[in-house]
């Protein structure tokens, strides 16, 4: 989860930029050529969109699957071959969400395995079921991971410390919200939503796919290459329930035979691009403490809160140590990876493409807030590296066999870039109004 | 503020004596004896604490930096306009402060009136913080500007009336040690009057910051007092002594600036390049060390306040210094290649940020004590109250430009390039000092004799003088 935090009463938005797998090649990433399909050969609109984008290079393939049924999800898939597809079985019955479909087993045969996936929505809308989604040919599979956007906490901070020691307020569970569909422009995606209680405030995610090497356009500005994606998270108009709310914001990540494990953060003297903030972190699938990176989720921390920030809408942004978690959870809210990662006991995989077992991390990211002048409250204190956010208990998730194939894949790195969350300040406690926030970070 | 005080200080006893010092008539006790120096002590006393209110108040910004953005919903640039208000007026007033003093008020008047401007000047800015009126905050600093300056040129006076002699020197740089020792206290302890301030109305916010903003007007008030009771002291010291009421001796005339050498005007350059670099990065440097150094708030102010407490007492040592070598240029080229290294070291270097801003306070208070005084040596005595009017008011001019350009720049670019544009500043001034030291090596002019040297030539020309 990934956290956000409010100043005051009022509307709150936050925007968290969620990048996608990344390449890591010895010297220039090599530009990739974006297709993107929607609901790709859905007969009807399923209960959540899936948005399938394969980013092609010469000679790899690189999938990212968003999709929003149960909590949103972000899968990378890369393939060593540029003509993988995703196919797709959903299944539809009547003990999911409401649909409009008759409950029906449909996998579509591969017309065209050119095309660029062929879905099987029978099986995929069964969250009962895995395997609904396979990137074929399996075998070309060489990594994947997922991160999935499960939770949104809120705790009020009394003593303005920005440790969510205090007791939080319900959460707000992202596989419940009523997801708008996706709104698909260029090479972006929007996917809104809002709790089922009320419909006041929304939260948004926009993931952004590229061709090339840029930088982002808005604060943070994050570097990107044609490896990565992003995605802006923020929350508009969400009231909060408290004086001194802060959020908090769960991300999961789920990844077969190594998942992002561990987080790091870089200091630079450079602060031209994102003012005022030297640091970058990335949480990464490391190979046993291995330079390799396969992997990795960057963000800057700091959120803004505004749409159109200026220096002083920053607001510090902290992230926990990750810690397991069991994958069948995590598989349990998001659609996404219960169709992708199969049970551990059912495949027993061993050098299995991509290794898909469940193996499942999660992070909270918290924004601070400036008071008395600094990011953390009376004292001092480090980033939240090890701070423990005493929510219920993980199990602990193993790391699955590794594949063979990724011991070959040491110069791919996949990479999930996700920005801070941006904040909306009051100016009159007593007056709230509406502004849009957003956040995005990218490196 | 205005290093009127390093100026001063180094140029030494300019004024003759001028009293007529048939001293009391009848027998009082020493602390009541204006010629005694038990009682000048006192008057000593009270004309330090003249400027501690004007100084402490004029880094009110700097130390309370993020609660004044947050309270008021202010970007850096409209931040750094509270430092350029002060700045304006001084653009003009530093060529008439010594006029108002010598011809239209008299110190004591004089003295008074800037206190009140001072402390008039400080209760708008905390009203306007109070109402949350950014314009009327704007206002008070103008008025504040208005008192400040001239205050210090009220000081300097009522030093010199007093204590010209031996113990001027050290007057003047006890004055400026009070002067800095307001900066400091300023920064070391506004924060935490801002907490105590808001739990007491509640919650952070304008009212809060008003009532901070107040409580610091305080000072200003108590140097109002000083002033008051300096200008009865005086008045006193007039009537028993019989002398005359200070003057500063300034004459200004605006047409000599039409005469004025190259070298001095290099001496300008240099001038604004350097302090440039300085006063406005001090605004600006607490969130720089929160965010880049991991340092807490309370420890990235008493960083910040590091300059001014290094240069109280650095001061006079280094003017001592700088008296007895001579060397003046060599002095400054010494100062801005050191206030360089640590520009550069806080900009591409993680090192801890105390080493280089102690060297910063060390090169400021070196620059302080040898750039000043070449002006006298190279305008003649008649055209110095204009030379040293124009240095000010150009000074005043840059830094209030440069003030809300260093916001602007921050805003949109960030830390790093501020520190680069602060670089390029100081790199001005090093290629004026570099420039200078050529210009003068040439024209074999006096500016980097040694004092040995100087006190020989004093003495030749003494002797033809004969």
């Amino acid at each position: 989860m990934a956290a956000v935090e409010t100043e005051r009463i009022g509307r709150v938005c936050a925007a968290i930029c969620l990048l996608s797998v990344c390449s890591l090649c010895t010297g220039h990433t090599r530009d990739r050529q974006v297709l993107i399909e929607l609901n790709p050969g859905s007969p009807s609109p399923p209960p959540g969109d899936l948005l399938h984008a394969r980013a092609v290079g010469d000679n790899d393939t690189l999938h990212f699957l968003f999709c929003s049924q149960g909590a949103p999800t972000l899968l990378l898939v890369h393939t060593n071959t540029s003509f993988s597809t995703v196919k797709v079985c959903l299944h539809v019955d009547s003990t999911t969400k409401p649909s409009t479909h008759e409950p029906s087993d449909w996998c579509s045969p591969d017309v065209n395995f050119l095309f660029l996936s062929q879905v099987n929505w029978a099986q995929f809308n069964d969250r009962n079921h895995s395997g609904g989604l396979t990137v074929e040919p399996e075998s070309s599979v060489l990594y994947s991971t997922a991160v999935v956007f499960n939770r949104l906490l809120e705790y009020d901070d009394i003593n303005d410390t920005a440790d969510p020691t205090s007791d939080l307020f319900p959460p707000y569970d992202l596989q419940d919200f009523r997801w708008s569909r996706l709104n698909l422009s260029g090479l972006t995606a929007l996917l809104c939503g809002n709790t089922a209680a009320s419909s006041n405030g929304s939260l948004c995610l926009q993931l952004s796919l590229f061709e090339t090497e840029g930088r982002g356009q808005h604060w943070p500005r994050l570097l990107h290459t044609a490896n990565s994606s992003q995605l802006r998270v923020w929350l508009d108009g969400v009231l909060p329930r408290a004086t001194r709310s802060r959020f908090l914001l769960e991300l999961q990540s789920v990844g077969g035979a190594s998942p992002l494990n561990r987080v790091e953060v870089h200091r630079s003297i450079d602060d031209e691009f994102t003012p005022s903030i030297f640091k970058v972190s990335q949480w990464i699938s490391a190979l046993n403490d291995s330079s390799d990176v396969l992997g990795f989720v960057q963000w800057k921390p700091v959120a803004y809160r505004q749409a159109d920030p200026a220096l002083e809408d920053a607001a510090p942004c902290r992230h926990s140590e990750p810690r397991p978690q069991s994958g069948e959870a995590v598989a349990a809210v998001s659609g996404l990876i219960r169709a992708f990662y199969k049970e551990p006991e059912a495949t027993g995989l061993n050098g299995a493409a991509g290794g898909r077992r469940l193996a499942a991390r999660r992070l909270f990211l918290t924004t601070g807030h400036r008071h008395d002048g600094g990011w953390f409250g009376n004292s001092h204190d480090p980033p939240a590296a090890g701070r423990d956010l005493r929510l219920h208990p993980e199990e602990g998730g193993g790391n699955g066999l590794r594949a063979n194939q990724l011991m070959a894949v040491f110069d791919h790195v996949t990479s999930l870039c996700v920005s801070q969350l941006g904040l909306r300040r009051l100016l009159n406690m007593f007056l709230p109004d509406v502004t849009h926030c957003k956040m995005t970070s990218c490196l | 503020m205005a290093d009127y005080d390093e100026r001063q200080s180094l140029l030494g006893d300019e004024s003759d004596g001028r009293e007529a010092d048939r001293g009391p008539g009848r027998p009082m006790p020493a602390i009541c004896d204006p010629s005694h120096l038990l009682h000048r002590v006192v008057v000593l006393v009270f004309m330090c604490f003249l400027g501690f209110g004007s100084y402490f108040c004029y880094d009110n910004p700097a130390a309370l930096q993020t609660q004044v953005i947050r309270d008021l919903n202010l970007n850096t640039k409209e931040f750094m306009q509270l430092y350029a208000w002060y700045s304006w007026p001084n653009v003009v007033l530093c060529f008439f402060g010594g006029f108002m003093i010598d011809r239209v008020f008299g110190i004591r008047l004089g003295t008074v009136i800037f206190s009140l401007f001072v402390c008039v000047g400080q209760v708008i800015f905390a009203t306007g913080a109070w109402w949350n009126k950014f314009w009327l905050m704007e206002v008070g600093r103008f008025v504040f500007g208005i008192g400040g300056e001239s205050l210090a040129v009220a000081q300097n006076t009522y030093a010199v009336n007093w204590f010209k002699g031996k113990e001027l020197n050290l007057v003047f740089g006890l004055q400026l040690s009070m002067a800095r020792l307001g900066s400091t206290v300023n920064m070391n302890i506004m924060g935490s009057v801002y907490s105590k301030v808001a739990d007491l109305v509640g919650s952070p916010g304008h009212s809060a910051l008003g009532a901070s903003l107040m409580i610091a007007a305080m000072t200003c008030l108590f140097s109002l007092i000083c002033a008051l009771v300096l200008g009865f002291l005086d008045k006193r010291a007039e009537k028993i002594l019989h002398k005359e009421e200070g003057k500063t001796g300034e004459v200004v005339k605006l047409t000599d600036v039409k005469d004025f050498p190259l070298p001095l005007w290099l001496i300008f350059i240099i001038c604004v390049g350097y302090y440039v670099a300085i006063f406005p990065f001090i605004g600006l440097g607490q969130v720089f060390f929160i965010e880049k150094f991991n340092f807490s708030p309370a420890q990235a102010r008493a960083v910040n306040s590091i300059v001014y407490i290094i240069s109280a007492p650095a001061s006079p040592v280094l003017g001592f210094m700088v008296d007895k070598t001579g060397r003046n240029v060599i002095w400054v080229i010494i100062a801005v290649v050191t206030t360089l290294c640590a520009h550069m070291m806080l900009a591409f270097t993680f090192w801890n940020p105390w080493i280089a801003m102690s060297l910063l306070g060390l090169s400021y208070s070196l620059l302080a004590c040898a750039l000043w005084p070449m002006v006298a040596f190279v305008v003649p005595e008649h055209q110095l109250g204009t030379a040293y009017g124009f240095m000010q008011s150009i000074q005043n001019l840059g830094l209030a430009l440069i003030a809300m350009a260093a916001g602007a720049i921050l805003d949109s670019r960030g830390y790093l390039l501020l520190e680069v544009f602060f670089c390029a500043c100081v790199c001005i001034a090093l290629m004026a000092v570099v420039t200078l030291y050529f210009v003068d090596y040439l024209r074999g002019g006096d500016l980097n004799r040694s004092a040995a040297a100087r006190a020989k030539l004093q003495k030749e020309a003494a002797s033809e003088a004969e």
